[in-house]
């Protein structure tokens, strides 16, 4: 094989689909709890339905299709074999059992002991060993060390920090042996989760695949660099700050840095957008267009939540839950359901019509799925997302309703498309 | 590449590989300019392609490749395909050819 071809690279999809079709079912499985549970937004974070549902998201539905897209995009990245299909498996299957435990127990959680959630915090803690070993060792196979690597291993080591820590407080609700707040050990958990792992991750994937698809080249990739610094120093920072020394100059400082490193891969992106040769962007491309403008939007959020500026002191919860909203349902949900059109459909169109090309008349990727219903959900989810926003801002739970019907919609639509090129039959002729 | 030092039958080979598309962006090989050299070799009884990708660990890459070897094939069954990879000198934007541009676009 030639240097730089990746085809065969390619882990069987055996592996790499049943991650895809956990993921769409545990977002349509949220979106319709959510619907349910709208009366919960307009209270405190740290609420048992509320729990449960970020879980499906963060873990169900986003990690689930990240470890199903990283699986086939790390021989696309790194240029190499993955290390072992069979762990791959075997981390899906522990994932998948340990998921659903933890969903059960969190929605049924007294804040008391759960054997429950202590069973799945383990398995949960197991999976990620074994991915992290997979992923590790297949990393270390590769010959380049690029930034984009970097990101993406780095990522894997805040996974497993932020599951220990997670793990730490289902233990800690039962033999109470941390002294201080809980909150201050959930906001750690949560912001190790979605800075070190989400987003360390989606600028390692983005910036090797955005300029793929976009057709630019020569892009300025010191700010990635400077990214990568900015934003580990200060969620090291923050995370010790949350715990130890939570004075508000201490948490500005570190949060400025995160905030300034993704200051730089967002103008990363935007020069990437704006230099592109590809003016017209698919479905796909909106939404993850869509995802990085929320993403911004979010970071203004994270501002107002740090600061605790006293102007906004009677609505600062509804704040704090709109900013992880607008993080896990908003940013990660756009990305996800933009970067499937991106991923799936050429995983099955390999596997279908690989050997046919030239051969037979056979279809392009694009034609998988269904454009149309890919824009409507583009369009539903977008309304959704904002609705919901408001809502939480001014606790109107009818509003929420609405809005988490439009969010079942987009994941209704998402679902038949997923499903389409899962099951898409071969027509080459 | 230039045009003018290509024989009829290199143009020829050109012109079919106008069929293999990138399936990402719907844009076939030669427009987007990832063929760089053509060479008929009657005497070695060879068809000898040089041609690079948009970007290194392309997911398609070998596709791509497989395809214009099957296209090329089916043109000189008698003859060896060569197609070979390079990545000097590296690829970009502006050898997309102006039918490409428009193309990417529609």
């Amino acid at each position: 094989m030639q240097a730089g071809l990746s085809t065969k690279n390619a882990p069987s999809p055996k592996i790499v689909l049943p991650h895809y079709i956990f993921g769409a079912i545990s977002f349509l499985v949220a979106t319709v709890l959510l619907f349910f549970v709208s009366s919960d937004f307009v209270g405190h974070y740290l609420s048992p339905k509320l729990l449960s549902i970020t879980h499906i998201l963060v873990l169900g539905w986003i990690t689930m299709i990240i470890f199903g897209a990283l699986y086939q995009l790390i021989p696309v990245v790194m240029e190499v074999k993955l290390f072992s299909e069979k762990l791959a498996m075997s981390t899906f299957i522990i994932f998948g059992i340990g998921l659903i435990t933890l969903s059960v127990s969190f929605w049924t959680f007294n804040f008391g002991r759960s054997i429950g959630l202590e069973s799945a915090g383990y398995l949960i803690l197991v999976s990620m060993i074994l991915f992290a070993f997979n992923t590790i060792l297949s990393a270390a196979k590769t010959e380049r060390k690029t930034i984009e690597n970097t990101f993406i291993v780095t990522s894997i080591f805040w996974l497993m920090l932020t599951i220990c820590i997670g793990i730490l407080m289902v233990l800690n609700f039962a033999f109470h042996f941390i002294p201080g707040s809980h909150l201050q050990l959930l906001k750690m958990h949560a912001h190790l989760g979605i800075i070190g792992w989400f987003l360390l991750l989606v600028i390692g994937v983005a910036s090797k695949l955005m300029p793929m698809f976009l057709i630019v080249h020569k892009l300025p990739r010191r700010l990635l660099n400077y990214a990568y610094y900015l934003i580990n120093a200060g969620l090291a920072l923050l995370a010790f700050g949350y715990y130890f020394y939570s004075e508000k100059w201490f948490l500005s400082l570190a949060s400025f840095m995160v905030i300034i490193g993704i200051a730089m891969f967002l103008r990363f992106n935007y020069i990437a957008f704006s230099k592109r040769i590809r003016k017209k962007l698919d479905v796909g491309m909106k939404l993850s267009a869509t995802g990085f403008v929320l993403l911004a939007i979010s970071i203004l959020f994270g501002i107002f939540s740090v600061l605790s500026i006293d102007f906004f002191a009677s609505i600062q919860t509804r704040i704090e839950i709109a900013y992880g909203v607008l993080i896990i349902l908003g940013f990660l949900t756009s990305l996800v359901l933009g970067q499937t059109y991106k991923t799936l459909p050429f995983i099955i169109w390999l596997q279908k019509y690989q050997s046919k090309v030239g051969k037979v008349k056979v279809p392009l990727p694009v034609e998988l799925y269904s454009d149309k219903i890919a824009n409507y959900h583009f369009y539903t989810f977008i309304l959704g997302i904002l609705l919901l926003i408001v809502g939480i801002l001014y606790a109107n739970i009818l509003i929420i309703k609405t809005s988490s019907i439009l969010l079942i919609i987009t994941a209704l639509l998402y679902n038949y498309n997923v499903f389409k090129i899962i099951f898409h039959k071969n027509s080459g002729k | 590449m230039n045009l003018d030092s290509l024989t009829s039958k290199e143009k020829e080979i050109l012109e079919k590989l106008k069929l293999v598309m990138d399936p990402e962006v719907a844009v076939n090989v030669v427009d987007l300019g990832l063929i760089y050299e053509v060479h008929y070799q009657e005497e070695l009884n060879r068809i000898h392609i040089v041609m690079t990708l948009s970007t290194r660990g392309c997911p398609l890459g070998d596709t791509i490749m497989r395809n214009i070897e099957v296209v090329v094939t089916d043109m000189f069954p008698n003859m060896d395909v060569y197609v070979e990879l390079t990545w000097e000198p590296e690829w970009s934007p502006e050898l997309i050819t102006e039918d490409g541009r428009n193309a990417i676009d529609q």
